[in-house]
C-alpha cells in the first residue's frame, strides 16, 4: 500500500468529519423549539428571565455566521462548550462519564456476538440443510428480528425479578461498601452480565445469517473441492480455506457496526439504566442541548469514519485481489 | 512460543481491568461498624445539577431542601415550622418580620451557622434583583419579591430583622435556600447563580449533603452530623433517575429500591392490590392540573393565528365544555386515580380552591343547542360554521403523554358529534412551545394553534396558577393568550390583600370568571402516585397527612421521621417504645448499636445475588482468556502448515 494511498485515504475522512460536524451544527439549529423556552415553562420565572437565559447561552446572536464561527473555532481547540440541561457543566465532562460504560458494553456485546455469530454461522453453513442448520438459522433469524428492549425485558423478568441471579438497575450499586477490588469488580459484572447478554443477543442475529450466506457461496469454490481432494481434515478445509474467503462480507459489516458501538442502543439502556450514550443523546435532544448533542454527533461522526477508514485499509490484508 | 501466548492474554486481562477501573468509581473502604443504611428511591426526572439556583424539577427542589434549610420549614401539613429560624414574630403593621435564628448550629463542614448566613443569602437575592439579574432560572428569586422584601440585617448573631413593603404572609413560604456566607460570599455574584457547580461534597445545614453526583445517573447524600433537628435512620440516600418506569417498579418490588414516585396507573392497582405485602402505595393529592387550553388571541396575526374567530368568543367556549365528559377521561386515562377537574385551583391547595357556580353537565344536546344559540349553526354537510361562514376545524396538540392522547382522542369524538372536525396529533415538548408564541414572546412567535392540552404544577400559595391567565403574562408564560381586564384587578389586588376573607373571595371570583370564559377547560387533576417498602424503612408519614405522599413534597421532614425496620424487629428492649416517638429516633439509633450491626448489612442485595455471580464472573474472564488461547492457537496452525 502507498504512502500516497494511506495519505488520501486519512484525508478523505478528515474532510468527511468536518462537513459532518458543520452539518450537525445546522441541523440541530433547524429544529423548532428553543433550549430556553422548555426550562421557562413554570409561572415564576419571567420573561426577563428567559432573555437572560438566552443570552446566556448565546443563542441571541444570529446562527449565520456568529454562532456557527465560534462553534467550529471552539470545537477545533477542543472546547466543546458547556451543558444546557446540566447548567453549565462541561460537555466534556457529561460525555466522559457515559463514554466508557457504553464503550464497555457494547463494544464487548459486539465482540461476543461476532465470534459466536461467525461460529454459528460457519457451522450451520457448512452443515446446510441438516437439523443442525434449521435450529440455529431458526435462532438467528428469531434473534434478529426480536427487538432489543424485549430481549433485555425477557431478561430481566426470567434472570433478575425471578430468579434473582442479577440486579435489575445500573452499572454498580452506589454507596455499597466493598471488601476489595475483586469485590467491586463482581460486582460490576453482575450489573453487566444482562446488558451485555441482550446487546449480544441483539447483534448475533445478524453475523450469524450473513456467515452461513457467505460460507453456503465459499463452499461452491472449485478450490474446496481441491483442497477435500487433497485430504484435509473437514474441519480444517472449513477453518483455514472457507472462512478466510467468507469472512470479506462479514469484515464489511463488522466494520459497519463497530463505528455504531459508541452510539450504543437507547433500549438497552432505557430497560437497565445504563449510563449510556443512547439516553443521553434522547435526553439532550428533548431539551435541545445543543453543545450536549453537537459534542456527541462529534464524538458518533469520528468512530463511524474513523471504522470504516479501518475497515477499507484492513481490506488490503484481508483480501489479496484488493489492490492499492 | 510460549511467551506470545501468555503476554497477549495478560495485555487483554489488563486492558480490561484497566477499562474498569476507569469507569468504576474509587472502591468505598468498608466502615469498621455496621454497613451505612442507605436509602434508595427512584424517580424518572434527571437533576439538573446541584446548584439550588438552578432547580427545575420537583427532584431538584427535593435535593436542595436536604440540603439546605429555607428560613422556616414546611410541617407535616406544609404548615409553617421552624427551620433555619427557630420561632418568628411581625410588627404590628405586618411590614416587618423578626426572625429568631437558632443558636449553636454548625453548617456540614463545622463552620457556625449564624443569622450573618441568612442575611447574606437574602442580600444577594436583593442586591440581584435590583440590578436587574436573574438567578439561575428565576425560579427561586420570586419567593422574595412576592414577599416584598426590601431591606435584611442581622444586628446579631441570633437575630434577623427583614423589611417588607407587601403585608402578606409569603415570607413564611420562601423556597430560598440559606447558603453558607463563608463559601458563596468568595464566589463571583454573576457566575454563582449561573455556572457554578457547586460541587460535592456541599456544605449545608440541612440533614444531608450531596457527596456524589453523577449527571444524569444518581445522586447520594450523607447524613449531616451536625444537623440541629432530627437524625433519621438513613445514614445515606441514594436517588437514581430511571429512563423507564417498568425497570423502577420491577426494582421496588425486588427490595433494590425503597422508595419510587410516580407509579404508572396500571402498575399502581398491581401493587395495591397485594395488601399486607411490605410495599405501601400511596395515592396522593396532586398540586398539578392538566386543561384543554384555547388560542384566545384577539388581534390578527398574519401568517399564524388561530383556524376561527370562534375560539375568541366565550361562548363558543363554554358551548363546548358541555361535550368534554370529564369522568370518563378520568375512568379511561387514569383507571380512576384522577379527579376531575374544575378550577385553576389545585387540591392540594383545598383552603383557597372554589368550586364555581352552574358547573357544567356532560351533554352533546346541550352543547349543540348553546352553539346553536351563540350564532355556529350547522350547513348542508352537518358541519358546524363559525361567524364568517367558515367550517370550523380545529387543531388539537399534547407533549406525549398517554393519558393525553387518550384524553385527546374522546376530545376528536365528542367534537365531531357537534359537527365540528379535529385535526389531534401529538408533538414534541419544544415544539409545541415555540408554537404556543405570541408576538409579544422574545423571539416573537405566531401563535400558530387552536387547541392543546398541557399542564401546569403549583406551589402552596395559589398565586403562581392564577398568574399564567393574567394579560402581563402574554409573552411570557400565558400560553392561552387571554385578556381580562376584571381578572387582571383582581390578581393585584389578592397579591397585596392582607385581610385573609377578602382575599379569599377575590380568589373565588377569578375561578368563576375562568371558568365562565374557559380560556381553559381544567380537565384533571392527576393524583400522585408512589410507592414504598416498609421492611427496612419504618416511620413513614404523609405531607399533606391526609391525603399526602411521604417524599417528594415540601421541605425534609419525613426523610427526618424514618426509623430502621430491621433494628426496631430485632431489639426486644425499650428503645422499641422510644423510636416510635419522634424527638427521640436519635435515642433509639444511638442505644442499639449492637443489634443495628447484627442485622443484615446494607449489602444484602449483592451478597444474596453475588453468591452464584462470583462463579460466573470466573467463567466470564474463562471465556476471554479461551477465546484469545483460540485465536493464537489458530494463527499458529496457519503458519504450521502450508
Amino acid at each position: 500500500m502507498s504512502g500516497r494511498y494511506l495519505l488520501s485515504k486519512v484525508g478523505q475522512a478528515i474532510v468527511t468529519i468536518i462537513l459532518l460536524i458543520i452539518l450537525n451544527f445546522v441541523l440541530f439549529r433547524m429544529m423548532p423549539g428553543s433550549p430556553e423556552r422548555i426550562l421557562g415553562r413554570n409561572p415564576n420565572v419571567s420573561a426577563e428571565a428567559i432573555a437572560a437565559t438566552r443570552e446566556r447561552w448565546g443563542l441571541d446572536k444570529p446562527v449565520f455566521p456568529d454562532q456557527l464561527v465560534s462553534y467550529i473555532i471552539a470545537t477545533a481547540n477542543g472546547d466543546l462548550g458547556f451543558s444546557f440541561v446540566y447548567r453549565g457543566l462541561p460537555v466534556v465532562d457529561v460525555l466522559a462519564d457515559r463514554i466508557w460504560p457504553t464503550v464497555i458494553l457494547f463494544g464487548l456485546g459486539e465482540i461476543i456476538a461476532i465470534i459466536l455469530g461467525v461460529a454459528l454461522g460457519a457451522y450451520t453453513g457448512w452443515k446446510r440443510g441438516g437439523l443442525v442448520d434449521h435450529l440455529g438459522n431458526g435462532a438467528s433469524l428469531v434473534l434478529y428480528a426480536t427487538p432489543y428492549f424485549l430481549i433485555g425485558m425477557t431478561l430481566l423478568l426470567v434472570f433478575s425479578v425471578w430468579l434473582g441471579w442479577f440486579p435489575t438497575y445500573g452499572m454498580y450499586q452506589v454507596g455499597a461498601t466493598y471488601n476489595g477490588y475483586f469485590d467491586q469488580l463482581t460486582d460490576f459484572l453482575s450489573h453487566l452480565a444482562l446488558p451485555l447478554a441482550t446487546v449480544a443477543l441483539g447483534l448475533i442475529g445478524q453475523y450469524s445469517i450473513v456467515m452461513r450466506s457467505s460460507i453456503v457461496e465459499t463452499l461452491g469454490e472449485e478450490y474446496i473441492t481441491t483442497a477435500r481432494a487433497k485430504g484435509i481434515l473437514d474441519r480444517n478445509v472449513l477453518r483455514r480455506h472457507a472462512m478466510p474467503n467468507a469472512m470479506l462480507p462479514m469484515a464489511t459489516l463488522i466494520a459497519i457496526n463497530l463505528g455504531y458501538v459508541v452510539a450504543g442502543a437507547i433500549t438497552v439502556e432505557v430497560v437497565f439504566n445504563w449510563p449510556g450514550l443512547g439516553t443521553l443523546t434522547v435526553d439532550a435532544l428533548t431539551a435541545r442541548d445543543y453543545p450536549v448533542l453537537q459534542g456527541i454527533f462529534v464524538i458518533l461522526s469520528v468512530s463511524v469514519v474513523f471504522a470504516n477508514l479501518i475497515a477499507d485499509l484492513g481490506y488490503q490484508f484481508l483480501d489479496p485481489r484488493v489492490k492499492a | 512460543m510460549r511467551r506470545p501466548l501468555r503476554g497477549r492474554v495478560a495485555r487483554t486481562l489488563a486492558a480490561f481491568g484497566v477499562a474498569t477501573a476507569l469507569i468504576l468509581p474509587a472502591a468505598a473502604t468498608p466502615a469498621t461498624g455496621a454497613d451505612p443504611l442507605i436509602l434508595r428511591t427512584g424517580t424518572t426526572q434527571t437533576v439538573q445539577g446541584l446548584n439550588p439556583w438552578s432547580v427545575v424539577d420537583v427532584v431538584d427542589f427535593e435535593i436542595m431542601t436536604l440540603n439546605y434549610d429555607t428560613l422556616v420549614g414546611f410541617g407535616q401539613d406544609v404548615q409553617p415550622v421552624p427551620g433555619f429560624a427557630e420561632s418568628w414574630t411581625r410588627s404590628a403593621d405586618g411590614l416587618t418580620w423578626t426572625f429568631k435564628i437558632r443558636p449553636g448550629m454548625k453548617w456540614s463542614d463545622g463552620q457556625p451557622a449564624t443569622s450573618e448566613d441568612a442575611r447574606w443569602t437574602m442580600q444577594y437575592v436583593l442586591d440581584a434583583t435590583k440590578a436587574g439579574r436573574t438567578l439561575g432560572l428565576g425560579y427561586l428569586e420570586p419567593y422574595q419579591t412576592a414577599a416584598g422584601v426590601t431591606a435584611v440585617t442581622a444586628p446579631d448573631p441570633e437575630t434577623l430583622v427583614v423589611t417588607t413593603n407587601l403585608d402578606n404572609p409569603l415570607l413564611l413560604q420562601s423556597y430560598i435556600p440559606i447558603l453558607p456566607a463563608h463559601i458563596w460570599s468568595k464566589l463571583d455574584p454573576k457566575t454563582a447563580s449561573s455556572t457554578f457547580q457547586n460541587p460535592a461534597p456541599i456544605v449545608g445545614t440541612g440533614p444531608y449533603q450531596v457527596v456524589e453526583y453523577k449527571p444524569g445517573q444518581f445522586v447520594r447524600l450523607q447524613r449531616n452530623p451536625n444537623y440541629w433537628g432530627n437524625q433519621g435512620a438513613a445514614d445515606q440516600i441514594v436517588i437514581t433517575t430511571f429512563k423507564n418506569n417498568d425497570t423502577m417498579i420491577q426494582a421496588l418490588k425486588k427490595g433494590e429500591l425503597d422508595y419510587a414516585r410516580d407509579v404508572p396507573a396500571t402498575q399502581f392497582d398491581e401493587l395495591k392490590a397485594n395488601p399486607g405485602g411490605p410495599i405501601v402505595t400511596t395515592d396522593g393529592v396532586s398540586n398539578t392540573f392538566y386543561e384543554l387550553a384555547f388560542n384566545t388571541y384577539n388581534k390578527p396575526i398574519p401568517g399564524g393565528g388561530a383556524s376561527t374567530k370562534a375560539l375568541q368568543d366565550p361562548k363558543f367556549r363554554d358551548a363546548l365544555g358541555y361535550a368534554i365528559d370529564k369522568q370518563a377521561i378520568v375512568t379511561k386515562a387514569f383507571a380512576g386515580h384522577a379527579t376531575v377537574g374544575s378550577t385553576q385551583i389545585t387540591p392540594f391547595q383545598a383552603g383557597w380552591h372554589a368550586e364555581p357556580n352552574d358547573l357544567r353537565t356532560f351533554s352533546i344536546d346541550t352543547a349543540k343547542a348553546k352553539l346553536d344559540a351563540a350564532g355556529y349553526p350547522l350547513d348542508a354537510s352537518n358541519r358546524r360554521l363559525d361567524k364568517e361562514g367558515k367550517q370550523i376545524t380545529l387543531r388539537l396538540a399534547w407533549p406525549g403523554a398517554p393519558e393525553e392522547a387518550t384524553a385527546a382522542a374522546l376530545i376528536v369524538d365528542w367534537f365531531a358529534q357537534l359537527g365540528i372536525k379535529v385535526n389531534a396529533a401529538p408533538q414534541d415538548e419544544a415544539k409545541l412551545g415555540a408554537e404556543l408564541l405570541p408576538p409579544e414572546a422574545t423571539p416573537p412567535g405566531k401563535a400558530n394553534f387552536d387547541m392543546f392540552i398541557w399542564d401546569w404544577v403549583g406551589d402552596p400559595d395559589p398565586t403562581s396558577l392564577l398568574k399564567v391567565l393574567t394579560t402581563k403574562e402574554i409573552g411570557a408564560s400565558s400560553d392561552s393568550l387571554w385578556s381580562n381586564a376584571r381578572y387582571d384587578e383582581l390578581y393585584d389586588k389578592q397579591l397585596a390583600e392582607t385581610d385573609s376573607t377578602a382575599r379569599h373571595a377575590q380568589v373565588a371570583e377569578m375561578q368563576q370568571i375562568m371558568y365562565d370564559e374557559a380560556p381553559y377547560h381544567i380537565l384533571y387533576y392527576p393524583s400522585q402516585l408512589d410507592a414504598y417498602r416498609t421492611d427496612r424503612f419504618g416511620g413513614w408519614r404523609n405531607q399533606p397527612s391526609q391525603n399526602g405522599n411521604p417524599l417528594f413534597g415540601f421541605g425534609p421532614l419525613d426523610y427526618t421521621y424514618l426509623t430502621d425496620a430491621k433494628a426496631v424487629v430485632a431489639s426486644p428492649s425499650p428503645s422499641v417504645a422510644v423510636s416510635a416517638s419522634p424527638g427521640s429516633s436519635e435515642a433509639a439509633v444511638a442505644t442499639t448499636p449492637a443489634p443495628v450491626a447484627s442485622a443484615p448489612p446494607d449489602t444484602t442485595v449483592t451478597s444474596s445475588s453475588s453468591t452464584p455471580l462470583l462463579p460466573l464472573g470466573i467463567v466470564a474472564l474463562v471465556v476471554i482468556v479461551a477465546v484469545g488461547l483460540v485465536i493464537v492457537r489458530r494463527r499458529r496452525e496457519a503458519a504450521e502448515e502450508e
